[in-house]
Order: C-alpha cells, then sequence, then structure tokens
C-alpha cells in the first residue's frame, strides 16, 4: 500500500501540474479537496481521467467520488480493491 | 483626442520584463528557441497557476507589470492578438487524443486550448468586467487588437485598455515551418529566427510621452496604396511624410522577406534611418508587437541601441520624434503604425 500511495502521489504532481508541490509534502491523509491540497472540481475530473488511464477504473457512480477522493489514502484503497492492470 | 502608451512590459527570446535587449541583446546562433521565463510566483499563486500554459502565465506578468508600472489597477478593456492562441496546450490535447483516442483526455488542457484563453485569463486575473476581445489574424494579429482598441478610445467606449500580442512557438510548429524553409539555415546564417511574444501595452487617453497616431492595415498592397495610406495617415496625425524620423521594419535577413522593405523604404524613404528588431526579438505572427515595443523605448528614452539600426545610420536619437512601424506578413497583410513622442 506505501508503495501505492507514493506512485499515486507523483501521478497526481504530475497531472495536475503542481509544481513546487513534492511527494513528502503530501500528507495521505490530509483532505485532497477545499483544505489541503486545495483541489476543485476540474482536478477531480483530471482524478477520474488518471484512475481510468492507469488502473483501468471506470467511476460509474459519481457520487462515488466524495469518498473515493477524500485522501490520497482512500484513492489508494479504492485502486487496491479495484484495479483492472 | 489621443491615445498614449503609459507602460509596457515584455517576456520574449530575450532577458525578461526588463530591457536588457537594449544594453546586450542576447544573440542566437540557433534559428529556435524558447522564452526566457520570469519567476511567475511574483505575479500567480502557483496553485492557480498549475493549469496555465507558458502563454497564459507570460500573459500574466506582462499584464501585471505593464499595470503596476504606471500604477493602475484595472483597465477598462483587454484586448490580445496571437496568431496560434494556446498552441502548447492544443498540441497535447491532440497529441493525447492521436495516441490514447478520445477517452484519457485531460479537461485543463481541453479547456485551455482555445485562442480566448488568454484575454479571458488575463480579465480573470485582473477581475476585469469590461471590453473583452482577441483577434486571430495571423500575422496582423496584434495590429488588429491595436485597432479595435484605437477604435474603442476614438468612440470614447474607454479611457484605458491593456493590448497585448502572445504567442507561442512550440518544437512541432517551427518544424512545420521549417520543412517550408522558413528558418535560418546554419550555411548561409540568413533567414529568420523564432522567437515567442508576449508583449503588453497600457494604452490611456491620458497624455504620456508617446502617442500612438494611427495604425493601418493592407491586403496585398501596391507601392501606391501605402504610399496613399501612409499620406491619409500623415494627415490625419497633422504631419506630412518627411516629419517620420526613422522607420521601423520587420526585416529578419531572408531576402524575399527583407526586398519588400528595401523597395518600400527606397521608394518612401531615401536616406531615412532604418530600424529593425526581429534579429533580436525573433518572429513569430505577432512579432509587430516588439517593433512597436522598441519604438516605444526609443522614443521614450531618446536613445537608439546601436544594435536595432538596420541601415541609415542615425545622427542623433534626441531627434528622433516620429517613428513609422511597418510590418508584412508574407507579403500579403502589411501594416502601418507610427508613434510619435509627445
Amino acid at each position: 500500500m506505501e508503495q501505492l500511495i507514493l506512485e499515486l502521489k507523483k501521478q497526481i504532481i504530475e497531472v495536475l501540474n503542481l509544481e513546487d508541490v513534492k511527494p513528502e509534502d503530501i500528507d495521505s491523509q490530509a483532505p485532497l479537496f477545499g483544505e489541503g491540497l486545495g483541489l476543485d472540481s476540474i482536478d477531480a475530473l483530471e482524478l477520474i481521467v488518471l484512475m481510468e488511464k492507469n488502473y483501468g477504473i471506470k467511476l460509474g457512480d459519481p457520487a462515488q467520488g466524495k469518498e473515493i477522493f477524500k485522501s490520497v489514502e482512500t484513492m489508494a484503497e479504492y485502486i487496491e480493491a479495484n484495479r483492472k492492470k | 483626442m489621443g491615445v498614449y502608451i503609459k507602460s509596457s512590459a515584455q517576456i520574449s527570446i530575450q532577458n525578461p520584463l526588463c530591457n536588457d535587449w537594449a544594453v546586450s541583446p542576447i544573440i542566437y546562433r540557433e534559428p529556435y528557441a524558447r522564452a526566457v521565463e520570469c519567476d511567475y510566483k511574483k505575479y500567480i499563486n502557483p496553485i492557480a497557476a498549475r493549469r496555465m500554459g507558458k502563454i497564459l502565465k507570460r500573459a500574466i506578468a506582462v499584464s501585471s507589470s505593464a499595470l503596476s508600472i504606471c500604477g493602475a489597477a484595472v483597465p477598462d478593456a483587454i484586448i490580445t492578438g496571437t496568431g496560434l492562441g494556446c498552441i502548447e496546450n492544443t498540441e497535447k490535447f491532440l497529441s493525447a487524443m492521436t495516441m490514447e483516442g478520445e477517452e484519457f483526455l485531460q479537461p485543463a488542457y481541453f479547456i485551455n486550448s482555445t485562442h480566448n484563453t488568454i484575454s479571458s485569463q488575463i480579465a480573470i486575473f485582473l477581475k476585469c468586467h469590461g471590453y473583452n476581445n482577441t483577434f486571430v489574424q495571423r500575422g496582423i494579429s496584434f495590429e488588429s487588437a491595436l485597432l479595435d482598441a484605437l477604435m474603442l478610445f476614438e468612440t470614447g467606449t474607454v479611457n484605458t485598455a491593456l493590448v497585448e500580442g502572445h504567442d507561442e512557438m512550440t518544437q512541432g510548429y517551427f518544424k512545420l515551418l521549417d520543412k517550408l524553409d522558413y528558418w535560418r539555415k546554419e550555411a548561409d546564417g540568413k533567414g529568420a529566427v523564432a522567437g515567442e511574444t508576449a508583449v503588453g501595452f497600457f494604452l490611456s487617453k491620458e497624455e504620456d510621452t508617446v502617442k500612438i497616431e494611427g495604425t493601418e492595415i493592407l491586403h496585398t498592397p501596391s507601392m501606391d496604396d501605402m504610399s496613399r495610406s501612409l499620406l491619409k495617415m500623415c494627415s490625419d496625425a497633422g504631419i506630412s511624410l518627411k516629419d517620420i524620423d526613422a522607420v521601423m521594419v520587420g526585416a529578419n535577413t531572408d531576402e524575399a522577406n527583407d526586398a519588400v522593405y528595401e523597395a518600400f523604404s527606397e521608394t518612401l524613404f531615401h536616406g531615412v534611418p532604418c530600424l529593425w528588431w526581429k534579429h533580436i526579438f525573433g518572429e513569430s505572427f505577432t512579432s509587430a508587437a516588439f517593433g512597436m515595443y522598441v519604438a516605444d523605448y526609443i522614443l521614450r528614452n531618446r536613445v537608439v541601441p546601436s544594435a536595432m539600426v538596420w541601415k541609415n545610420s542615425v545622427k542623433s536619437a534626441e531627434q528622433i520624434r516620429k517613428i513609422l512601424i511597418y510590418n508584412h506578413f508574407n507579403n500579403k497583410e502589411h501594416s502601418l503604425i507610427l508613434l510619435s513622442r509627445w
């Protein structure tokens, strides 16, 4: 799981173009939206694309997003349980 | 009524947001170089900047810089000219579509791939709710934006305006033009050097050192058309042709391109000092903005950097009070901008 969390942090930094953020700057349990990294709805779309592209996970129910994208840790847990690649 | 240049700022293949180019310009041997970037954190919150391509960051930086130089906050209008718009993000979006199909397209690239994103982002950043427009007119994009601004001033619609020119030169686009022999070949050292444009002017009705007397855009004009247009422009400004002290031309060492300027200057301005800027700032669809930037610098500071003299030496920079900027694009679209020291 730790490996996946680190991989995910790197991917988030790359896909969201967070130039000055390093993986160690991201608290795995901190909220991704609002506080923490302060992401917004467009970033949510980027994360949905990231999950589908890198892990083959297609988010069927958009309402699920709120729980899945709560933090890097919740994202990693969901990916671990549902990944197709 | 007059329209004056209150301030200007540039990011280019020269050092950004300064006039180092006038004293010690960076000389490029290779025909391709990207712009020298500034520290954008001074102007934009990194979180807000994360979705912005280079062209948008540059636009915010030159806008902020031009406004801060003259202590202005929000202009009445924001008008930009761009030949290619946010081409880098457009390329990323289209490349992803080509490589991976339509399933995994990143929204940020799509959002920022439209040409009018530049004017819009500046407006959002400055919280400007006034007139906002983008001109995509290939080689006369900047001049079209300027013409629009002058008409807005003339009709009393605005008292101030940010008028800008922006273009990126991606490696992909450079290579496409290279296949058409558009750029300098190392063998003979002749031909255009590519450049990237980010130039912003804050214009106002309030009097300042440099006045924009007028601008004209002509499509495939003959020398007679050029002459008539010039005479009208001079007449509107209350001057005659011989009052123009220097002509700033868009020469770039490409023989076919420069022959047009040779004919123009010999026919209408024999013996008059001719200046140029594209050997320093490079060629792009909106490079005429640099012509106006350099002319404004010369008139404002009463100095002609030696590197800017194309032919016929300048006897006294002090005596240069009126500069005509002449640029053409593929010898089809031609533009004239007349500036005077007020």
